[in-house]
């Protein structure tokens, strides 16, 4: 990236969290040492052994001003990339931008869009014998058509992003990753990728993580990545913890629109952050039990040798820090690895005490909270890790805002399946 | 090692492996022969009671070849994990992997994955079983649900669409950059596409990258039944999926998948492997327009093909062949001529364009995949597959669909189409491999 026009800048942010619905706000509550995690209210979820969740609130579709009509194939899913998408549209200017629609690209991380059982029960039901067992002519017969047509839509993990893109008139190159829990940074890099290409001028892109519902706490329970501890009060997630027992699920989305640093300066948008390296790798523990230390520090040092810099250019590292065992030893393990001889630097901060775990939505909440840190010369407390696990060898900012002026940033994010993905930000010069 | 990357020249990529498993054959030479000679892969369904449906009919997938590829003790351990979709794309990769000779390839951390899938459907048997334990007011017995040991937890890993692109990484030792793509009808074009972008700016020398779908069951084919988007009006099965044609009336639900193994063109020869086509250009729009329509005037696909050609920096005169997207729908095969006109201009009526659904009908997320495979297979052996089922004319469809019976002929650079229900598009353009 020599050309400095040609680079990559970001030129609007948005974040939905448990915190709040605005980027600000998250910001500030995470200075105040606040965490999202409460007991879940929407559903009945005590049958699970962890029924705690950083859960997004007062965000429905009248508050966004959806029609009914859409909203019947929409979820909370799609409200927080409404949502966000819509706000970092806005603060980039792009509402009032003269660029066409089909210069403008939209990428994506998406969660698993579950179905949801109630949908077809009713025409379960309508189908029963006198012993309750199915009557498979009932229902192929007549008993299906109780269910709602576009409900195959409902559970498509593409089609909230198409709605999205119809809302906002975006009809540039596009994609949808999903459900791995890196995708939100793979889709910030092919957004990337198309502007240094040349295929789109300017591109919104990021992730929104699941719902938290029955199916997605399931899923989560079974793979044995949640805090399940007996205690009620400790089913929090701690990352880098000696005590860490688990992550907790958490919802919310964080949005980029980016753009070259030239088309900024052209349009007169300001030029938040740009994005210097990226890099990638995949190898898995048994089990889906996330990826190896190899394959972490791989990533770590692939982006840093794209962005031409030396482990020491990096000031902060936004770990991935889920709190669970083998993840968090797993990435303390790599970064002291790959900042071995700088580990009284660099500092270390996860958002997931405070916000949970995102899944596709982490990695873009985690840059959007790297762009704040880099404004703003501070970084938050890691929450719920007052007592850091005994092996770490690197600064983890775990007691109070530390008052910093990075200039570069350094985001991990990973998925339990193995992939994970490394990404740095710095101020634009 | 140096992972600097090229700014000045474009990377070039090339296809050293392709694999497939379709209704119409366990292989790509299979499919291929059955293809060319007019065949159609589309029945009565067995595999389930479909009485009382509209549409009756797919394109199933023969499943003989199971039974040797698990005796492999690696894959089932992995098995609990697998969906049926999954399962056709372990076929369709190893048959890939074999002709590319990938696990000759040292350098692991620069082979990705990139994979098209949506994962299994809900089973009417799960929602029966699940619904003792609801309460019709969005709770849930968990406890009692848990305590039973019949809970289908497996389920929520078959339908989760990245599992099949981490199973392959385990499966062929691939360590580099690993991604799912979900976008419908489109989903496996676009894996081919973001791959090919992996390799070009140098992240990657190897790519696996493909599709694979199995919605071919009762909640799958009545999903579409209620979409009102599967043809309900046919004399025979075999002519059911006639694309262009002016009956056509929707399309046929088909399973499959197509796997190709895409590489960097010095990193092929170096290696001395066989090149069997080049992957010139990726382009992908969005519609935004209506969620359960495509854009009258086919701007979407328009601006994919554009995008793609661009991309590839070949002239639209350059194109000797179209590989349509071509559903058997009212609107998609009506929109489609359109872009197709609008890109080609007077061209249009001499470059042939035929769609592998008359045979194969609609494989979803793996039809992209399956198809750039034909396309380029077509490429090799001079044979431009024919659309089968083409009997009435269309005065507002007008271009060379290949009607009926396959054509010998030379050609050499193609484009294949790929549009996805709710609006997203994609378009690769591929040649002939020259020096």
């Amino acid at each position: 990236m020599k050309n400095e026009d040609e680079s990559v800048v970001v030129t609007g942010v948005a974040l939905v969290s448990s915190l709040g619905l605005t980027a600000d706000e998250t910001w500030e509550a995470l200075l105040s040492g606040k965490h999202g995690t409460l007991p879940i209210k929407d559903f009945d979820a005590n049958g699970f052994q962890c029924r705690v969740a950083a859960q997004v609130q007062n965000l429905d579709h009248s508050s966004l001003g959806v029609h009914p009509r859409d909203a019947r194939i929409m979820d909370k899913h799609s409200y927080m990339l409404l949502k966000c998408a819509r706000d970092a549209f806005t603060q980039s200017n792009l509402d009032k931008t003269s660029l066409a629609p089909e210069d403008i690209g939209f990428f994506a991380g998406m969660g698993m869009v579950d179905y949801k059982v109630e949908d077809l029960i009713p025409s379960i039901m309508k189908s029963m014998d006198s012993e309750r067992n199915l009557d498979y002519n009932a229902f192929y017969s007549g008993g299906y058509q109780e269910i709602y047509p576009l409900w195959p839509l409902a559970m498509s993990n593409n089609i909230s992003f198409c709605q999205i893109a119809i809302s906002l008139n975006i009809k540039g190159e596009n994609a949808v990753f999903s459900p791995h829990s890196d995708s939100g940074a793979q889709a910030i890099i092919e957004g990337m990728n198309t502007i240094r290409d040349k295929r789109t001028k300017a591109v919104l892109a990021g992730g929104v993580s699941e719902k938290i519902s029955p199916s997605n706490l399931a899923r989560a329970h079974l793979f044995k990545i949640l805090n399940t501890s007996d205690r009620d009060g400790e089913k929090l997630c701690r990352p880098f913890a000696a005590n860490r027992n688990g992550t907790i699920l958490g919802e919310g989305c964080g949005m980029l629109t980016l753009e070259s640093r030239s088309s900024a300066n052209k349009r007169g948008v300001q030029s938040l952050a740009s994005i210097s390296g990226y890099g990638f790798a995949f190898e898995s523990e048994e089990e889906f039990a996330g990826p190896t230390a190899g394959a972490i520090s791989h990533a770590m040092k692939e982006a840093i040798d794209m962005a031409e810099i030396k482990p020491s250019g990096i000031d902060v590292i936004i770990a991935h820090g889920d709190g669970t065992n083998v993840g968090d030893k797993n990435e303390i393990e790599a970064i002291h690895e790959v900042f071995s001889d700088y580990l009284n630097k660099v500092n270390v901060f996860s958002s997931k005490g405070a916000l949970g775990h995102l899944l596709a939505g982490a990695a873009a909440a985690d840059t959007v909270l790297g762009i704040y840190m880099l404004k703003n010369g501070a970084i938050p407390p890691t929450l719920n890790s007052v007592i850091s696990d005994k092996n770490i060898k690197f600064n983890l900012v775990n007691k109070s805002p530390l008052k910093v002026i990075p200039k570069r940033i350094m985001v991990n994010c990973q998925s339990y399946e193995g992939q994970c993905v490394s990404l740095i930000i710095e101020m634009v010069k | 090692m140096s992972r600097k990357k090229k700014t000045s020249s474009k990377r070039r990529v090339v296809i050293t492996g392709y694999g497939m498993v379709t209704p119409l054959g366990k292989n790509t030479n299979e499919t291929f022969e059955n293809a060319s000679n007019g065949r159609s892969g589309i029945d009565f369904i067995s595999t389930f009671d479909t009485k009382g449906l509209p549409c009756r009919i797919g394109g199933e997938v023969d499943v003989g070849w199971q039974k040797e590829e698990e005796e492999n003790s690696r894959t089932q351990r992995l098995e609990k994990f697998s969906s049926r979709g999954l399962k056709l794309l372990r076929v369709a990769a190893l048959e890939a992997a074999q002709q590319a000779k990938l696990d000759e390839v040292t350098n692991r951390e620069k082979i990705g994955v990139s994979i098209g899938t949506h994962g299994d459907n809900p089973k009417v048997e799960e929602m029966m079983f699940l619904h003792r334990f609801y309460d019709g007011n969005g709770n849930w017995n968990m406890k009692g649900l848990t305590q039973t040991g019949g809970y289908p937890y497996l389920q929520f890993f078959r339908r989760k669409p990245d599992v099949a692109s981490s199973i392959l990484s385990m499966l062929f030792n691939c360590k580099g950059h690993n991604f799912s793509l979900v976008s419908a009808c489109a989903a496996g074009s676009q894996a081919i596409g973001e791959a090919y972008k992996v390799i070009q700016e140098g992240k990657c020398d190897v790519m696996v990258a493909g599709g694979g779908e199995a919605t071919l069951d009762f909640m799958g084919l009545m999903g579409f039944v209620q979409l009102k988007a599967l043809v309900e009006k046919y004399k025979t099965p075999q002519t059911a999926s006639r694309p262009f044609d002016r009956r056509r009336n929707g399309f046929v639900l088909s399973e499959g998948a197509g796997v190709v193994i895409l590489e960097e063109l010095e990193h092929a020869r170096s290696r001395g492997i066989s090149i069997s086509g080049e992957l010139l250009g990726y382009g992908s729009s969005a519609d935004a327009y209506r969620i359960t329509d495509t854009h009258p005037k086919g701007k979407g696909a328009i601006m994919a093909m554009r995008r793609a050609l661009e991309d590839s920096s070949v002239s639209p005169d350059e194109i000797d062949y179209i590989n349509a997207h071509g559903t058997s729908t009212q609107q998609n095969d009506l929109t489609e001529t359109r872009a197709i006109k609008e890109i080609f201009g007077e061209r249009y009526k001499d470059i042939p364009a035929s769609s592998n659904k008359s045979m194969l009908g609609h494989t979803i997320a793996a039809a992209g995949a399956i198809e750039f495979i034909l396309t380029l297979k077509g490429i090799n052996r001079s044979i431009l597959l024919p659309t089968i089922n083409y009997d009435h004319a269309d005065p507002k469809c007008d271009l060379d669909y290949v009607p009926n019976e396959a054509r010998s002929k030379k050609h050499r650079k193609a484009i294949s189409n790929s549009f996805g229900f709710g609006g997203q598009n994609s378009c690769l353009c591929l040649g002939e491999y020259e020096e």
